[in-house]
């Protein structure tokens, strides 16, 4: 019996396949954290958001400008500015009530409904796909095995994404407002802070990057209305075990997701969808704060 | 003027209104509709009866979220729960039971100990998941009883064990009662609902005399204030222990019912999107009151139904609840029935104020023999009458 | 003269900062005994430690339980556990059941009491002796005429009576009172004190009171402890205290002579 035949190979294409689905998940996760970290709000329209990122871009493709990387801004933006009319006309609605929380969540809720239906009125129930731009669109064979060359780029992107944040929140003025109003809104207002723009600018932030992932994501997956609702899930298991509010623990958390998801299947066949669930459980009751600090780190 | 005078005999309208309705007119006007649509058309019937388990569902739900202030995404495990206990039942101890008690009578005895399965299941599962669950609070809590639901719902998919037939869920076949000659099927729909409506009239009496109780009492004063309910003795987490498994335990109920309905206990109804279900229906009704929840669920399934009648407008139900949602958490956050009350009071002639103060100067200019009668319909913070 | 209340060498780190510094401290039930100190003299941390809402580092909590003489070690345990065992609060912000009604704030902690909570099956009415003790204390706290109003539309002072009232409710042997007249008009404020004094007389439950106004401290105190940077500065009768050098100098500070 040979030992090979009890652990199977995990080929280079696999781990590529895991980390660009980790970047996606980023992409999206990043900005959910943002602004639980800096508003208190979980936005259960993230998902929502990601997959209208993804829609408006293929639309641009398609009818406006066969130039992907500017239908991509285009979807980013779009998606942003959703956002932050959503933050504008509701979200700000519920900060002073009591139960502001749980008040925010159902409200974001209701938004998943809203753009989940919009987006299948306009685009249909049938999913989209395209083709990753032509300079990128290769095969690349590596250890036996080949993955797309676009593949790469969503990774280096995710990665220049990471790294630009932290460098706006960490060395910016707008950062230091940032970082100051999470922890402590009351002082950073009697400091004069404009909270409320503020707010409303972490929320297109968070949107933006959130339609980012979907834009990016769009080459490299079926693009349809149920796509909101599943990366959402994902999104929450990301935030919650990286820790709700850091942007490093997003990172990890999307990465290690990612390759659960390419790899997971390969080394057991029952339970592998269960087990980001039971992460999550586990990280909430015994590190609810997420296995990374707070925001900026 | 005119005006005026119409005014004043809305009012007197009103008034003759709100006297002559006691609660006890309202029941038995309530029992002989109940009674009433078992002769409806078989979809009306059908219908009627999802209106039913809906309404069961969102009530158990909101035992947690209206009354205790705990909201969670995850309660589609213990609806699942129900649906699965009673399904492998009769998928695999419908013969046993056909040998032990015949076959004529075996259906219903398979019925009813597939029920009283799937409520224990779903007790068995509620213990250690809501220990564990009632660590946690707000959105944390909210977190972790949908990462429970979507734990169950990615089990019940892979089916480790071999039980729940994966995706496609298991089928519930009701079976058909023959006593020497008549023979009535279980799944019928007028048998059904008539199973189901008693079913969950008394299940809702259950639930309402909780809320009234010392317990119920408890499970107010916490949503209103945890630390100071525990400065005043009460072990905070044990009680929304207590009610989360007595939560569960009425969504298990109305899952048992919707296993016979749907005649299937699917994976589905453990996911997030089902465990929502209960969060609109409860929050468009009005959290805070004992009928929020029941009335939420009639305007959920009688407006899709509605909708649905428009072909241009059947796929997009979603979008009106969902638009629904967000208006009236924004804007007026005590539902359909605080809606109804706001009527009420217009229409009886005792208004001034309005929204939430509306209800506190009724409390307030009530004394308490008068609020007996008038007041069916209590606020789960004001629920106690006496 | 017992004592119902004690801490032994009580300290609590938050990280570097010793924000109560090794209090030992007895109350006894014949004075009314005031906690005062500049803010962040530790007094807000103490009562917390005093009421099991944070654990301390290091020391121990005992307090007089039920009617017996014995003190019991309360160190480690929890909030309601805390109270079950005889301790009462009222917080610098007014904490009550703002959704209900006075009433039934006030039969919330008489269930409490009674240890009937998990009680599923009976009306939440239906127990005459909770229903009478409840009537007994609205009227004991003046409550009786506004006692079916829920409490989010009372005024200020009539709220801070209510959550006398709850305090009092689970008869504690030790009543801790967080700024009781906080944000209050001088009319309330005279009214609020001459209640403290009357339920000091009437009950057997010993009060222990923190706050800013320093008439009201001189006015119901038969004793005052000055904490200052986590530490007891002075302990004594009024006169003794307030004659204090040292205490002049940390807690009245340049500005109030």
């Amino acid at each position: 019996m040979s030992f090979t035949s009890l652990v199977p190979l995990i080929g280079i294409s696999d781990v590529v396949i895991g980390l660009s689905l980790g970047s996606r998940l980023f992409l999206i996760a990043v900005g959910l954290s943002l602004i639980f970290g800096v508003l208190g709000v979980l936005n259960f329209a993230h998902g929502g958001f990601y997959m209208l990122g993804a829609y408006v871009t293929l639309a641009v493709v398609s009818n406006v400008i066969d130039n992907f990387w500017v239908a991509a801004a285009a979807g980013a933006l779009a998606v942003g500015v959703v956002g932050a009319a959503i933050e504008l006309s509701a979200i700000r609605r519920l900060y002073n009530r009591v139960d502001s929380d749980l008040d925010q969540l159902i409200v974001t809720f209701g938004f998943v409904l809203v753009i989940h239906e919009t987006v299948r009125f306009i685009w249909g129930s049938g999913s989209y796909s395209i083709d990753p731009p032509d300079v990128f669109n290769f095969s690349v064979a590596l250890g036996g095995s080949t993955f797309n060359a676009y593949r790469l780029v969503v990774i280096g992107l995710a990665v220049a994404v990471l790294v630009g944040l932290w460098l706006f929140i960490t060395r910016t003025y707008f950062g230091s407002l940032v970082r100051g109003t999470s922890s402590d809104r009351e002082m950073a207002a009697m400091l004069g802070v404009d909270v409320p723009r503020l707010y409303t600018g972490v929320f297109f932030l968070g949107s933006v990057l959130a339609g980012l992932g979907g834009a990016l994501s769009a080459p490299l997956q079926a693009t349809s209305p149920a796509l909101g609702d599943q990366v959402i899930i994902d999104a929450f298991i990301v935030v919650v075990i990286g820790g709700l509010g850091s942007m490093s623990g997003a990172f990890v958390g999307a990465m290690l997701i990612g390759m659960m998801q390419s790899l997971g299947p390969q080394f057991i066949s029952a339970g592998s969808i269960a087990i980001p669930f039971l992460a999550m459980v586990i990280v909430l009751l015994l590190r609810p704060e997420g296995l990374f600090g707070g925001i900026g780190e | 003027m005119s005006a005026t005078d119409t005014g004043g005999r809305v009012s007197q309208f009103g008034s003759a209104v709100a006297e002559g309705w006691t609660r006890e007119r309202f029941g038995l006007l309530g029992a002989v509709a109940l009674i009433l649509i078992a002769f409806g058309p078989p979809f009306q019937v059908y219908l009627f009866t999802d209106f039913l388990v809906v309404a069961l569902f969102a009530l158990g739900f909101n035992l947690l979220y209206g009354y205790t202030g705990l909201l969670s995404f995850g309660h589609g495990l213990f609806y699942a729960g129900g649906a699965y206990g009673i399904a492998i039942v009769l998928r695999d101890l419908g013969p046993v039971f056909a040998d032990v008690v015949g076959a004529g009578i075996s259906p219903l005895v398979t019925f009813v100990v597939g029920g009283v399965v799937g409520l224990a299941l779903v007790v068995v599962v509620a213990v250690p998941v809501g220990w564990l669950s009632v660590r946690l609070e707000e959105i944390y809590f909210a977190l972790i009883t949908l990462a429970f639901g979507m734990l169950g719902y990615s089990l019940i998919i892979q089916d480790p064990a071999g039980l729940t037939n994966g995706t496609d869920g298991v089928i519930v076949l009701l079976g058909t009662v023959d006593l020497g000659g008549v023979s009535i099927r279980v799944g019928g729909r007028r048998l059904y609902y008539v199973i189901s409506a008693i079913t969950v009239v008394a299940a809702t009496y259950g639930v309402w005399r909780i809320v009234n109780s010392p317990f119920g009492t408890v499970c107010k004063a916490i949503r209103e204030s945890p630390d100071r309910a525990g400065a005043l003795g009460i072990d905070v987490r044990h009680h929304r222990w207590m009610t989360f498994i007595v939560s569960a335990a009425i969504v298990g109920i109305a899952g048992v019912l919707r296993a016979g309905l749907a005649s299937v206990a699917s994976p589905g109804l453990t996911h997030w999107s089902t465990s929502a279900i209960a969060v609109i229906a409860t929050v468009i009704g009005g959290a805070t009151y004992f009928s929020g929840p029941i009335v939420g669920a009639f305007i959920f399934l009688y407006i899709r139904w509605g909708i649905s009648r428009f072909p241009a407008l059947e796929a997009y139900w979603e979008l009106f609840f969902g638009a629904l949602l967000i208006a009236v958490v924004l804007f007026f956050k005590q539902g359909a029935v605080g809606g109804l009350h706001l009527l009420r009071d217009r229409l009886v002639g005792d208004g001034g104020g309005g929204g939430a103060a509306e209800a506190g100067s009724r409390a307030t200019s009530a004394p308490d023999e008068a609020t007996e009668s008038s007041d069916d319909d209590a606020r789960t913070d004001r629920g106690d009458t006496s | 003269m017992t004592t119902v209340l004690k801490t032994e060498d009580l300290r609590k780190q938050f990280g570097e900062l010793t924000a109560v510094d090794n209090v030992s401290i007895e109350i006894d039930d014949d004075k009314i005994t005031s906690i005062i100190g500049p803010n962040g003299a530790g007094k807000t941390t103490f009562y917390n430690l005093l009421t099991g809402v944070l654990q301390p580092t290091a020391g121990s909590i005992w307090l007089r339980s039920g009617d017996g003489d014995e003190l019991v070690d309360v160190t480690d345990a929890e909030p309601h556990e805390v109270a079950q065992a005889g301790l009462s609060r009222s917080y610098q912000i007014t904490n009550i059941f703002e959704g209900l009604t006075v009433r039934e704030n006030v039969r919330v902690a008489r269930i409490s009491h009674e240890g009937t909570r998990l009680d599923f099956r009976s009306r939440a009415t239906g127990d005459e002796s909770v229903e009478a003790d409840v009537e007994e204390l609205l009227e004991l706290t003046g409550l009786t005429h506004i006692a079916d109003t829920p409490c989010d539309t009372l005024s200020h002072g009539e709220k801070r009576t209510v959550e006398i009232a709850l305090a009092l409710a689970i008869e504690p042997n030790v009543f801790l009172m967080d700024e009781p007249t906080a944000g209050m008009n001088p009319t309330e404020v005279a009214e609020i004190v001459s209640l403290i004094r009357e339920l000091d007389a009437d009950l057997d439950a010993t009060f222990v009171v923190t706050e800013h106004n320093m008439d009201v401290v001189t006015d119901i105190s038969d004793r005052i402890v000055v904490l200052a940077e986590g530490a007891i500065l002075a302990d004594g009768t009024p006169e003794d205290v307030l004659t204090d050098e040292r205490v002049t100098e940390a807690y009245l500070g340049s500005d109030s002579v």
